[in-house]
């Protein structure tokens, strides 16, 4: 009853292994991985030089829910959308900020951020793109009537744009904002086509989106597929897949199971725990690049009790045995931290080292803090979080301290961390945090400052220096400033530091395909190879 | 009989004005959906700015009128998450939904009806006792084991179906076992039951007295008198299929309300779970009401008044 594109069936013999593997899953009823038969993609055999060619067929744990790109927050919505629209800036695939739809970009004063823009760039209906398409989709964004869940330029204070010419636009704030080139690769630098909203309404956008990208829209069946297909006139020249298609499939066990019997060419969304029972499988690949969420502690370093002195949070750290986490929670797949910066974000101090695991250490620091027995406090974290929570509470035993848990659902959790610092969260609670912008700025902006939403450190110094980075534009400025703070955190120990997890994508062995950190699935240099 | 429809009618309105209040303020004990629609990283004035223009600071009272304005002339709101008409959100779905109820219903009937008798006729046999053990195990087992298992055994050890999503009969064979095997064992052991007790009454003596076959007298005689219990269950059963097909939806990546419903609870979407559960509270009235008027087809000994 509803059209689905029939593909060839291809499948990839079931080794003895992989049956074992996944038979013991199955029994076990626990998350596995599966086979299954399909309706397969042909793709086509070869690929002509600078001729797109082959259907990449992904799947990701939830539905779109627009293909408006300015009315989303969602992973879901954003590995479509970066497929068909373009943003001023991007992260290439070494993580590097690089032009997109904007060649060159300086900051003119600490408010204002002058953007030289690409000529000759259309979008899929023919209209141009300039300055004043700039000035159209950051102000549409930011006007409260769109009501849009992008965040980032409205809590830098920017207020506009001023176009200078046709090819030259200043985004402007009315405060200091070092980091508008990192946000504009987001979507808040997302461009939108002027003519065409106007002309046929959001509503009407929201589901037939025109953008500049790679791939142009073929078609939404809510709960199906987004189907996409090469844009052969898009500004970077056409992509390499000549079709895209994007399906939910809420259950990784499933998504694996089609990915195994050739159904799907890739997976998005899981974490390492979910891919372990593939390593080795025939025909797929794990691709693994470290990630932009990092995982701490949040303490309650202010209220009265053990956690105030510093001695107490220090051993708390050496406590830890994080390496044994990341093998524990997510299969390895994840780096420890020194802070709560991971290496490949700006602002990263290779000057600072993790805490080394030294459970005696730990218990000479409590007993020089007046707690030679340890002591009883609580910690929190969401239903996600549940396994590292109860990790972290048996590691903490060994050293005396014992740990009362209490576990939320996410949606309750985060609600609570927005009402006074978290505070209902209890002493402490587990913590993940995605720094978009691959800038230090944004692993700190809610947990430094204490008028921050879930800071419960404060200290004057660590004030000035948060400071110092958000209102400089001045790289080595900003640099010291994080380099300082990093020193501090360690020293002072206001969190238990964990890890950064990687993204992991497992793909068949026919997918070309680099990821960058921040997990959003942008194909263009993307390619399939031919199965005849 | 027309008085009956209509003053059934009448109530099934009522309830459905109390569910909808209902429904409106349990959801919003749930929580609010502003910071589950904006990124970790929100600030306390983007959630305010995005409350504001959603509506969502307006006093509850003034709300839960707005909500039930629009229900009078059919119009549920609009969807927090998906920013579109939530009558057509729901409409796009209940195809794929009553696909899979109607799949699981049929492969539920077309097992149980035999097995029951089977059962019965040969009660307490080596039969019986396989039939209802196994009946039973479609009960006990969650829909995501029996669904994973099913991939497992039909996608990968003998290829021949798909493993998820939607696209004709292959697709549906799967999901619809897997969702129809609960309701199998419910039907199978009520008409087992059923049909036990009426090869007790006096007119199957008669009847097979008169030298009537075995199977006459069981589908002339027995299975009539037996079905009016048979008939509520399968009504119910109705309504489970459409509003508990959740987990199969999740394990099969099949586009039908099942999946639309988590994710709406997931994303406190109000205006969603109230159409939502508004849907599923008519269709079990609608089933009951011709559930009842069924019953007077079935047996003439009911009267509806």
């Amino acid at each position: 009853m509803r059209p689905v594109q029939l593909r060839s069936t291809q499948r990839r013999p079931v080794s003895r292994r992989d049956f074992i593997r996944t038979s013991a899953l199955a029994a076990a009823g626990g998350s596995i991985a599966l086979a299954g038969c399909s309706t397969s993609s042909s793709k086509p055999s070869t690929k002509a030089p600078g001729k797109s060619s082959g259907t990449l067929t992904m799947s990701q744990p939830a539905d779109a829910t627009t293909m408006d790109p300015q009315l989303q927050g969602d992973v879901a919505d954003m590995n479509i959308l970066i497929n068909m629209f373009d943003c001023l800036t991007t992260r290439d695939s070494q993580n590097r900020l690089v032009p997109q739809l904007a060649t060159s970009w300086r900051a003119v004063n600490p408010t204002t951020w002058r953007f030289t823009l690409r000529k000759g760039v259309k979008f899929h209906n023919g209209e141009p793109f300039n300055a004043s398409v700039v000035k159209y989709s950051i102000e549409r964004m930011l006007n409260p009537a769109t009501a849009s869940p992008i965040v980032e330029f409205k809590d830098a204070g920017v207020t506009g744009v001023n176009i200078i010419d046709e090819y030259t636009a200043d985004i402007v704030s009315n405060a200091p904002t070092p980091i508008i080139p990192q946000q504009s690769a987001l979507f808040d630098g997302v461009m939108v086509p002027p003519n065409y909203i106007e002309e046929k309404g959001a509503a009407y956008f929201a589901k037939n989106p025109v953008g500049t990208g790679p791939f142009k829209f073929v078609g939404w069946q809510p709960g199906v597929q987004v189907s996409m297909e090469a844009n052969p006139h898009y500004w970077a020249g056409a992509p390499a897949l000549s079709q895209l298609i994007v399906k939910p499939v809420p259950d990784s066990a499933t998504a694996l199971a089609s990915l195994q019997s050739g159904e799907l060419d890739m997976v998005t969304g899981l974490v390492g725990s979910d891919v372990k029972p593939l390593v080795g499988a025939s025909g797929i690949k794990i691709v693994s690049v470290p990630g932009i969420r990092v995982y701490f502690v949040d303490i309650d370093t202010e209220t009265a009790g053990p956690l105030t002195d510093v001695r107490v949070r220090q051993a708390l750290n050496y406590a830890i045995d994080v390496n044994a986490l990341v093998q524990v929670v997510l299969s390895g797949y994840g780096q420890r931290i020194a802070t709560l910066f991971p290496s490949n974000a700006f602002g990263y101090s290779s000057k600072v080292s993790p805490f080394p695991y030294d459970p005696a250490k730990a218990k000479q620091l409590l007993a020089e803090a007046g707690y030679p027995h340890g002591f009883s406090t609580a910690m929190s974290a969401n239903a996600t979080n549940a396994t590292l929570l109860q990790a972290i509470a048996g590691q903490l035993a060994n050293v005396g301290v014992n740990v009362s848990q209490k576990t939320y659902a996410v949606q309750t959790f985060t609600e609570l961390d927005y009402v006074n610092h978290g505070s209902a969260l209890g002493p402490t609670y587990v913590v993940n945090n995605s720094g978009w912008s691959m800038d230090g700025y944004s692993y700190l902006q809610s947990y430094i400052r204490p008028t921050s939403r879930s800071s419960r450190w404060n200290n004057a110094q660590a004030t000035q220096l948060v400071t110092s980075e958000q209102t400089s534009v001045n790289p080595a400025t900003r640099q010291n400033a994080f380099d300082g703070l990093q020193s501090l955190m360690v020293e002072q120990a206001p969190f238990i530091f964990l890890y950064v997890s990687d993204l992991v994508l497992p793909m068949s062995t026919q997918v070309n395909f680099k990821p960058n950190a921040l997990g959003m699935q942008a194909m263009t240099n993307a390619s399939i190879a031919s199965i005849t | 009989m027309l008085r009956f429809v209509l003053m059934r009618v009448g109530h099934a309105a009522v309830v459905l004005v109390l569910v909808a209040t209902v429904v409106f303020f349990l959801d919003r004990v749930t929580g609010n959906p502003v910071q589950v629609l904006l990124p970790p990283d929100a600030t306390t004035a983007d959630a305010q700015q995005l409350s504001q223009a959603l509506g969502l600071n307006q006093p509850l009272i003034l709300q839960y009128l707005h909500f039930m304005g629009g229900l009078a002339h059919l119009n549920l709101g609009q969807s927090l998450y998906y920013r579109s008409d939530v009558l057509s959100i729901i409409l796009q779905r209940l195809p794929a939904t009553a696909e899979l109820a109607a799949g699981a219903l049929i492969f539920a009937l077309v097992l149980a009806v035999p097995a029951g008798i089977v059962a019965a006729v040969r009660r307490g046999s080596m039969a019986d006792t396989m039939l209802m053990s196994l009946v039973l195990l479609g009960q006990c087992a969650p829909a995501f084991y029996i669904g994973i298992l099913l991939i497992w055994v039909f996608s990968i050890l003998i290829p021949v179906l798909p493993s998820s999503g939607i696209g004709g009969l292959s697709h549906l064979i799967l999901p619809a076992i897997t969702l129809g095997s609960y309701s199998l064992a419910v039907i199978a052991r009520i008409l087992r039951t059923q049909l036990i007790e009426v090869f007790g009454e006096d007119y199957i003596r008669t009847a097979r007295a008169k030298g009537l076959s075995s199977m006459r007298v069981i589908m002339l005689h027995a299975l009539r008198n037996a079905s009016l219990p048979v008939v509520t269950v399968v009504g119910l059963e109705i309504g489970s299929l459409l509003g508990g097909a959740i987990l199969t939806e999740t394990v099969f990546a099949w586009p039908g309300l099942g999946q639309l419903t988590v994710q709406a609870i997931d994303n406190r979407d109000y205006p969603l779970v109230q159409g939502i559960v508004l849907l599923f509270v008519t269709t079990f009235l609608v089933v009951n009401l011709l559930v009842d008027l069924l019953y007077g087809v079935i047996d003439p000994r009911v009267r509806l008044s």
